[in-house]
């Protein structure tokens, strides 16, 4: 199948409107300075990930765009207005996910969480809940509590809450980071077409680079102290993407020759 | 534990019991102690069957029973409504954190005059001193559980922009499930202490009532079978409440 031709290119950040977008971000924790003068945009259903070193400040970024922390200097937009607080159509997916379920609600409890806080009557939650769970594999451990399940399990949980926000942007930091190989792809490949079907718009951090590659439109290299933007990749492989045949690519091989050289470069 | 070693332990409570019986029986039969003073346990066992007999303890064990829990569960709702205001403001936490610790190692007995002044020797200032004890474990309890909540957790409930009250209520006081309950394990011995103290003091009915007069005229037999019953349902008290922790924190359980 040809899918160069089959499929429509995705909207590039600088070519869309974009929909979220940082504007010269500056941050510092007391004296030390975390991020500079960061400025970049995604673009209405990009998926772009940010890779760099541990320490570098990717969670810091997601958390601006999330609401949850506010930069000392410039500002973050979404859909055109600054964000000072949490947007309800904007889903965080946490890197420690058995953090992030509540250990005494079931599997359904931490779905119907997020409906709640949407406001979603009693009586319309139990269907809807029961689609989520299945549309993430996790029907037959509706009745189990978190510490039941497996970590690739969580993970799925965790994704089951945030599409429960029926979200326009979806911020995951490092979501299968702590997964084996295996559960890693699958859930890759899941939250693909999770996000494919409902053109929900992405940020993903990841600190490997075919991660990144595989699934992003764009990937955006941060350099560390202070963490800013080194370069910008486009990834011009067709979705959707595949993981023996997008990753054997020619155009994959060598984005990924690009990247790690200039990584490489960038330390010494 | 594995069911065979859960019912050796078992056997052997029961056997050191069995054992402690029988020390008593043989103490209260060569030791020369008049059973005036010490009565066996089988004396003890008489007075305990004909004081059910003629309906008389049961009546006795029931109004301190009812004292012992209006107290405790008095004392449970206000322990954890206040916990819960004080744990989930850091200011409040703040402001009130210092006099609490101020106030909690007092011991009831410094308030019971007070408490008497108010309400007189009736059943009511019983209460009230049984409920003044037994919220403190519940109360210090609450404030842990609530003011402790996992950071990401309370990261979740902001981005999914829970209120002040939601918060509270999703994510805190299920946070202290653990040990507002432990808490309140603690307050229900304090409260049945209380009660009996109370009891003893206003002269209401009940088994601390009970025990203080039979020890005044020498029915020592009696008094022992009033002290079984007092064990026995400190015992059957602590049994339910185990087993509604077994039932609330199943989440806990792999
Ligand atoms: N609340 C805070 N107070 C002080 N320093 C902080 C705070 N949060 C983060 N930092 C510092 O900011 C820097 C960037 O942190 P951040 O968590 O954004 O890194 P990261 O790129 O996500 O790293 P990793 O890949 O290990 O998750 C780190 O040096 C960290 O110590
Ligand atoms: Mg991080």
């Amino acid at each position: 199948m040809d899918t160069n031709v089959a499929i429509a290119p995705r909207a590039a950040g600088d070519t869309a409107e974009p929909l979220i977008r940082f504007h010269n971000v500056s941050h510092s924790f007391g004296s030390r300075q975390i991020i500079d003068n960061v400025d970049f945009s995604v673009g209405r259903s990009e998926f772009v990930c940010l890779i760099g070193p541990s320490g570098c400040g990717k969670t810091t970024l997601l958390r601006m765009v999330g609401g949850l922390l506010t930069p000392s200097m410039g500002e973050v937009t979404y859909a055109g207005h600054r964000v000072d607080g949490p947007e309800s159509d904007v889903a965080f997916m946490f890197q420690d996910y058995s953090k992030a379920l509540l250990p005494w609600r079931t599997a359904s409890g931490n779905v119907s969480l997020a409906l709640e806080a949407a406001r979603v009557p009693r009586a319309e939650r139990a269907p809807r809940i029961e689609a989520l769970l299945a549309k993430v594999g996790l029907s037959r451990h509706a009745d189990h509590y978190p510490a039941q399940l497996s970590g690739g399990m969580q993970q799925r949980l965790q994704i089951a809450r945030c599409l429960a926000q029926d979200p326009a942007v979806l911020l995951m930091d490092e979501p299968f980071g702590a997964l084996d190989a295996m559960t890693r792809q699958a859930l890759q490949d899941e939250m693909l077409r999770l996000i494919e079907t409902s053109a929900t718009t992405a940020l993903f951090v990841t600190h490997d680079l075919e991660e990144a590659l595989y699934l992003g439109d764009r990937v955006i290299a941060l350099y560390p102290n202070p963490g800013r933007v080194a370069q910008i990749f486009d990834v011009k492989l067709p979705r959707p993407r595949n993981q023996l045949t997008s990753r054997e690519d020619p155009e994959f091989l060598r984005l990924r020759r690009e990247i790690f050289d200039f990584i490489r470069e960038g330390e010494t | 534990m594995s069911p065979v070693v859960r019912l050796l332990w078992f056997g052997g409570s029961v056997a050191v019991t069995a054992l402690l019986v029988l020390l008593w029986q043989l103490i209260a039969t060569y030791s020369g102690i008049p059973p005036v003073f010490l009565p066996g346990p089988d004396r003890a066992w008489n007075a305990l069957v004909a004081g059910i007999g003629t309906g008389e303890l049961t009546r006795l064990t029931w109004a301190t029973v009812e004292r012992m829990l209006y107290g405790w569960v008095l004392a449970s709702m206000l322990g954890i409504a206040l916990g819960a205001l004080i744990g989930s403001s850091r200011r409040a936490r703040e402001y009130i954190g210092p006099t609490l610790e101020l106030v909690r190692p007092v011991p009831v007995s410094a308030f019971m005059p007070i408490v008497m002044a108010f309400l007189g020797l009736s059943g009511r200032m019983v209460l009230v001193v049984i409920a003044i004890g037994s919220i403190w474990p519940v109360l210090l309890a609450t404030v842990h559980g609530v003011s402790n909540v996992e950071p990401r957790l309370l990261e979740v409930s902001r981005s999914l922009r829970f209120s002040r009250f939601q918060t509270l209520w999703k994510f805190a006081l299920p946070n202290a499930q653990t040990d507002i309950l432990a808490g309140m394990r603690l307050g229900l011995t304090v409260a049945l202490v209380l009660a009996v103290i109370g009891e003893m003091l206003a002269s209401e009915a009940g088994l601390g009532y009970h025990i203080l007069t039979t020890a005044r005229s020498y029915r020592s037999d009696q008094l022992f079978a009033g002290v079984i019953l007092l064990g026995l349902i400190g015992l059957a008290s602590n049994l339910v409440l185990q087993a509604i922790e077994w039932r609330v924190l199943r989440w806990r359980r792999r």
